[in-house]
């Protein structure tokens, strides 16, 4: 039975603040109220990287979010997408260059769907969401054989650790 | 053989019904929040999409464990729908949610504990009256079979009203609904005990949920006897209520949770008790 | 007289003077060969023994008894002179007096002293397998023991007559005898607590001695009822044969209120918690096979007198209480053998309760607790004295690293823990058939049944959470030491500890046979009728209580298996992850996320006390 199909059917979303303003995560809430309704297409915020499929990030990265965000990133199961979700997200915005930033999320873990704006429009989100669930269907394939032909390499019964895993591989579509 | 056949039909496809009744209640809430809501199929396509996942674990034990929780609720319920003794049921279906419990205390992470802890006080909280229950059954029917509550002529509603209206009280614990999800909390503690869990074994978790609710419902439809109409009425009753109750109230922390299932629910299905064994 | 008798009472007497003097390598091999052979011996008596042997001791024991009795008091005497304890002076004043008065006023007892049952032989092989086996692992135990050579010498001496008193206080017709023995056992366990003489050991010991003082103390009250009603013999024999006699309930109360002394129940359960102190073979001793077991034994023996009497239903309303409220006091323990104690507690109380209903059914249900409890008990104290020499954890919450260090100690202690617990150990067998009599109890004392019932039911679910949460802490480990390799802890420790999983499993595996065949004759005996048990395709029947076999294999397999799978089981194809925290990698400590119910606990003892007062109007009016 082909499983892929059902993979945008029930997109789960983890929602991250990197370090921003607060303006994206309020419309990110908005998508899930009556208004614009995300739970009819199987959306759900779970708030916990191992059942989510897809990473929402706002707000610049900061040098004490750094490494939770990789982390974070690394524990959520493949497939996986990333969607980097406002202007602070995808390049430091009016934040970049400041002492306490690092700049845009891409620098750190790899962005499927850049969607724009300060802040951004609920139906951005929706149309950003909407575009990561194509990649996550079309992508995921290359990812499970990169991941597969990574554990042929490795000796049989010694473990993958996720996280020396995670920075090594090249997202198919960017 | 007859006899057999709709309980042995019940038990195979209890998943199946468990996860339709939790797609129809993921409708039903999203009406009353005026939304749209999620396909009736919703939990089928998240159970496809989770098989897909990669697997990844915190340690063996832990995932295994996560899997027996869901077989030996499964088991607990078939006994259940079989009509088995209701005092065994009862305590099979402790020991698979002890299992979750153990599961979350077997991982070196915050958020298990803390659920793990939080499930334990609310199964103090809602298993005291599941008991008092089984034993005013044992005392309206001489027996703790559960086929004799199915087989009963006069519904047991009529004879324990309270004791039912205490299972209402403590069905949203047991269910973790609001305002007693403090179990669950999933923006507090992260869904606390199935936090570490994913992929696969988190369908195990997941789907467990599902048979659970066919688990409180058969016990709500325990309370009709052979009427079969009166347990679908009931049955319905309960529903809406659990639905409109999640949806009204707000989370309520655990020392009022076990304040108010103690201190009231246990008292009306023990005043019940008391009147059952009187006359 | 018999000689497998003469044996069990006289050889533990001779290997405790032999191992005052012997060098301790000769010792060693002596205490392994006189376990055996008592285990043996033992065995042997249970087998020979079909009808109930009683037993003529000549005149010259009587008195030597008389003797012994004196000089034990007046050495409490001097304890509490020693230790300025103005309670065990008292209380020993008065057993002095109250002794002294019954020797003139009683006439001398011509009637057998001994009395040798299925019950008592039941007792001793209890005792003695269990007590052999503590023997053997407090060997190594007491050897790592700071202190004087002496001393360790001394620990096991005082081991091997406590072991020769139990096995008389079982085979006592004569209540004077009992009495002796009964405060013999006090006196070892007197000198077992206060063993490491620091501060906290002395009082403790004081405390468990002043207990069961007054244990001593209400058998002399019954002696004196027995004797002022008119009944002639002070034995057992004579008091059930006046069983419906007038003012025969006072004696019995008395006689019930010791049981329930020994047996720690509130407001007594102190003496008991205290006990902890001492080296981990001596609670091991106490919980298991000794002294506490004193407690269901003497109910055992009174039921047929005191079933269906107002004693036996404030009998009843006691310990379903204890049970739920040390259930709930043991939820706030994080020591892990103050865990055990209490559950203990708990567990007593209702092997009292079953013996106080005193239906077949009960009977066999207390029965197959007494021996279940005494070999889980054994196995999770000495694995409790593991943890605490070869890995120096005492602590539940510091023992979610032991599934890493320790796996196979960690799965014993949760085999130790699943045994008491689950189907289809025999420890649950009871609890099932506990619930479920109650039931029939309730059809004409609705209201007590009821009450009993949740209670009974209630305080199970909560020991069960208790248990789990511990469990859940032995397998805790990471998912890099996933794979698990058993640790060594060296032959006297790993032997033990082999025999009682074996028992244990023996236990699951015979469990029909050993109901059919070992507790049905025992129960038959207590009770004076016969107890049918057989079975018959799927269901097996203990008199009227049906057990049905095909859910409780599967729950076999379900839930003790899946346990232990989980400690072995690896998943090699999935990834391992590190545990959810916000990203953050900070250690957290977990102890200051348990809740604790310390609250309640004093006023447990006082509904303790409210029953004792309650146990004695009801024997008055």
């Amino acid at each position: 039975m082909k499983l892929a199909p059902y993979r945008k059917k029930s997109p789960w979303i983890l929602h991250f603040n990197a370090g921003g303003c607060n303006g994206c995560d309020i419309e990110i809430l908005a998508c899930l109220g009556p208004k614009y309704d995300i739970e009819r297409f199987g959306m759900i915020n779970t708030g916990n990287p191992k059942q989510s499929d897809v990473l929402l990030i706002t707000g610049p990265v900061t040098k004490r979010t750094r490494e939770r965000l990789v982390e974070i990133y690394a524990q959520m199961p493949e497939p996986k997408v990333v969607i980097s979700c406002g202007a602070c997200a995808c390049t430091g915005g009016v934040f970049r260059g400041m002492y306490n930033c690092e700049g845009g999320v891409d620098q750190f873990i790899p962005v499927d769907v850049y969607v724009c704006g300060c802040g951004t429009r609920p139906e951005q989100i929706i149309d950003g969401v909407v575009q990561a669930l194509g990649i996550l269907e079309k992508k995921t394939r290359a990812m499970e054989e990169s991941v597969r032909l990574k554990k042929e390499a490795l000796k049989e019964g010694e473990q993958i650790n996720r996280r020396h895993v995670a920075g090594e591989i090249k997202p198919a579509l960017t | 053989m007859n006899g057999y056949l709709l309980p042995v039909l019940l038990i195979i496809l209890a998943p199946f019904i468990g996860g339709l009744v939790y797609g129809f209640e993921r409708i039903v809430k999203a009406r009353m929040q005026r939304r749209i809501g999620p396909p009736l199929l919703q939990p089928f396509y998240d159970f496809l999409k989770l098989a897909d996942k990669r697997q990844m674990i915190v340690h063996s034990a832990h995932a295994f464990l996560g899997i027996m929780h869901f077989v030996s609720l499964w088991f607990a319920l078939a006994l259940l729908l079989l009509g088995a003794d209701l005092i065994l049921v009862i305590f099979l279906h402790l020991l698979s949610s002890a299992l979750l419990i153990m599961a979350g205390f077997s991982t070196r992470s915050i958020f298990s504990h803390l659920g793990a802890n939080r499930t334990a006080l609310s199964i103090l909280a809602y298993e005291p009256v599941l008991i008092i229950i089984a034993v005013s059954l044992f005392i309206n029917t001489g027996s703790f079979d559960a086929a004799a509550a199915f087989t009963s002529e006069e519904p047991l509603l009529f004879k324990m009203p309270l004791a039912f209206v205490a299972l209402l009280l403590v069905l949203p614990i047991k269910l973790k609904k609001s305002p007693f999800d403090v179990a669950e909390a999933h923006q507090e503690i992260t869904g606390g005990v199935e936090l570490e869990f994913s992929g696969l074994f988190f369908e195990a978790v997941y789907t467990a949920k599902w048979l659970d609710y066919i688990f409180c419902y058969t016990l709500v439809f325990l309370f009709a006897g052979s009427n079969i109409l009166l347990g679908i009425g009931l049955v319905a009753g309960t529903f809406l209520y659990l639905n409109a109750l999640d949806n009204s109230t707000a989370r309520v922390n655990y020392k009022q949770m076990l304040r108010f299932s103690l201190g009231i629910a246990f008292t009306l299905a023990f005043i019940n008790l008391l009147i059952n064994s009187l006359t | 007289m018999n000689l497998y008798l003469t044996g069990v009472i006289l050889l533990p007497l001779l290997v405790s003077a032999l191992l005052l003097i012997l060098p301790p390598k000769i010792s060693k091999g002596l205490v392994i060969l006189s376990s055996l052979v008592l285990s043996a011996l033992a065995l042997l008596l249970y087998i020979q023994v079909d009808e109930p042997l009683r037993i003529t001791l000549p005149h010259a024991v009587n008195e030597g008894i008389v003797v012994a009795d004196i000089l034990m008091l007046l050495y409490f005497g001097w304890v509490a002179i020693r230790r300025k304890s103005v309670l065990v002076g008292l209380l020993s004043v008065l057993q002095l007096g109250g002794l002294l008065y019954l020797l003139r006023t009683l006439p001398a007892s011509e009637a057998p002293q001994l009395l040798v049952d299925k019950l008592s032989t039941f007792m001793l092989l209890l005792i003695n397998v269990i007590s052999g086996i503590i023997a053997v692992f407090s060997l190594r135990y007491i050897d790592e023991e700071d202190c004087s050579a002496f001393r360790k010498k001394f620990f096991l001496s005082v081991l091997f007559w406590f072991i020769a008193a139990m096995n008389m206080v079982v085979i006592s017709d004569n209540l004077e005898f009992f009495f002796f023995f009964f405060e013999l056992t006090t006196l070892a366990s007197f000198l077992f607590i206060g063993f490491r003489k620091d501060e906290v050991s002395v009082k403790n010991a004081l405390t468990a001695l002043w207990m069961n003082q007054i244990g001593g103390l209400t058998i002399l009250a019954a002696i004196f009822f027995i004797a002022y009603n008119g009944y002639g013999e002070i034995t057992f024999t004579n008091l059930l044969a006046h069983s419906t006699a007038e003012g025969v309930l006072l004696p019995l109360a008395l006689l019930s209120m010791a049981a329930l002394i020994k047996g720690a129940q509130l407001p007594f359960s102190k003496w008991l918690l205290g006990a902890m102190v001492a080296p981990t073979p001596v609670s091991a001793l106490l919980h298991s096979s000794t002294m506490v077991k004193i407690a269901p034994f003497i109910i055992l023996r009174l039921s047929p007198a005191i079933k269906d009497t107002p004693v036996a239903m404030v009998l009843i309303g006691l310990t379903g209480f204890v049970f739920i409220a040390s259930a709930i006091s043991a939820l706030s323990q994080d020591n892990f053998k103050r865990i055990l104690a209490h559950s203990t507690i708990a567990l007593l109380a209702l092997m009292i309760m079953m013996g106080a209903v005193g239906s077949p059914v009960t009977i066999v249900a207390s029965l197959v607790l007494v021996l279940f409890h005494g070999i889980s008990k054994c196995m999770l104290f000495l694995n409790a004295g593991i943890l605490e020499r070869v890995f120096h954890l005492k602590q539940s919450s510091d023992m979610d690293k032991l599934g890493e260090s320790g796996p196979f100690t960690a799965l014993v202690i949760s085999i130790g823990f699943m045994s008491l617990l689950l189907p289809p150990f025999g420890a649950f067998i009871g609890k099932w058939l506990s619930i479920e009599t109650i039931g029939t109890l309730a059809t004409d004392k609705k209201l007590l049944g009821a009450l009993v019932m949740v209670a009974v039911a209630g305080g199970g679910a909560v020991l069960s959470l208790l248990y789990f949460k511990v469990m859940g802490l032995l397998i805790a480990r990471s998912g890099e030491k996933d794979r698990v390799q058993f640790e060594k802890t060296g032959p006297y420790y790993a032997g033990t500890t082999y025999l009682l999983l074996g028992l244990v499993m023996a236990g699951i595996i015979g469990l029909p046979l050993l109901l059919m065949y070992y507790f049905g004759p025992v129960a038959t005996t207590t009770l004076g009728q016969a107890v049918p048990v057989f079975q018959d395709g799927w269901n097996f029947f203990v008199g009227t209580m049906r057990i049905p076999m095909l859910p409780m294999l599967i729950a076999f397999i379900l839930l003790p298996l899946t346990l232990v799978t989980a400690m072995f089981i690896r998943f090699r194809h999935a990834d391992r992850a590190k545990e959810y925290m916000c990203g953050e990698k900070v250690n957290y400590s977990f102890s200051s996320f348990y809740f604790t119910i310390d609250r309640a606990v004093p006023y447990f003892s006082a509904a303790g006390i409210l029953f004792f007062i309650a146990l004695l109007l009801a024997a008055l009016l």
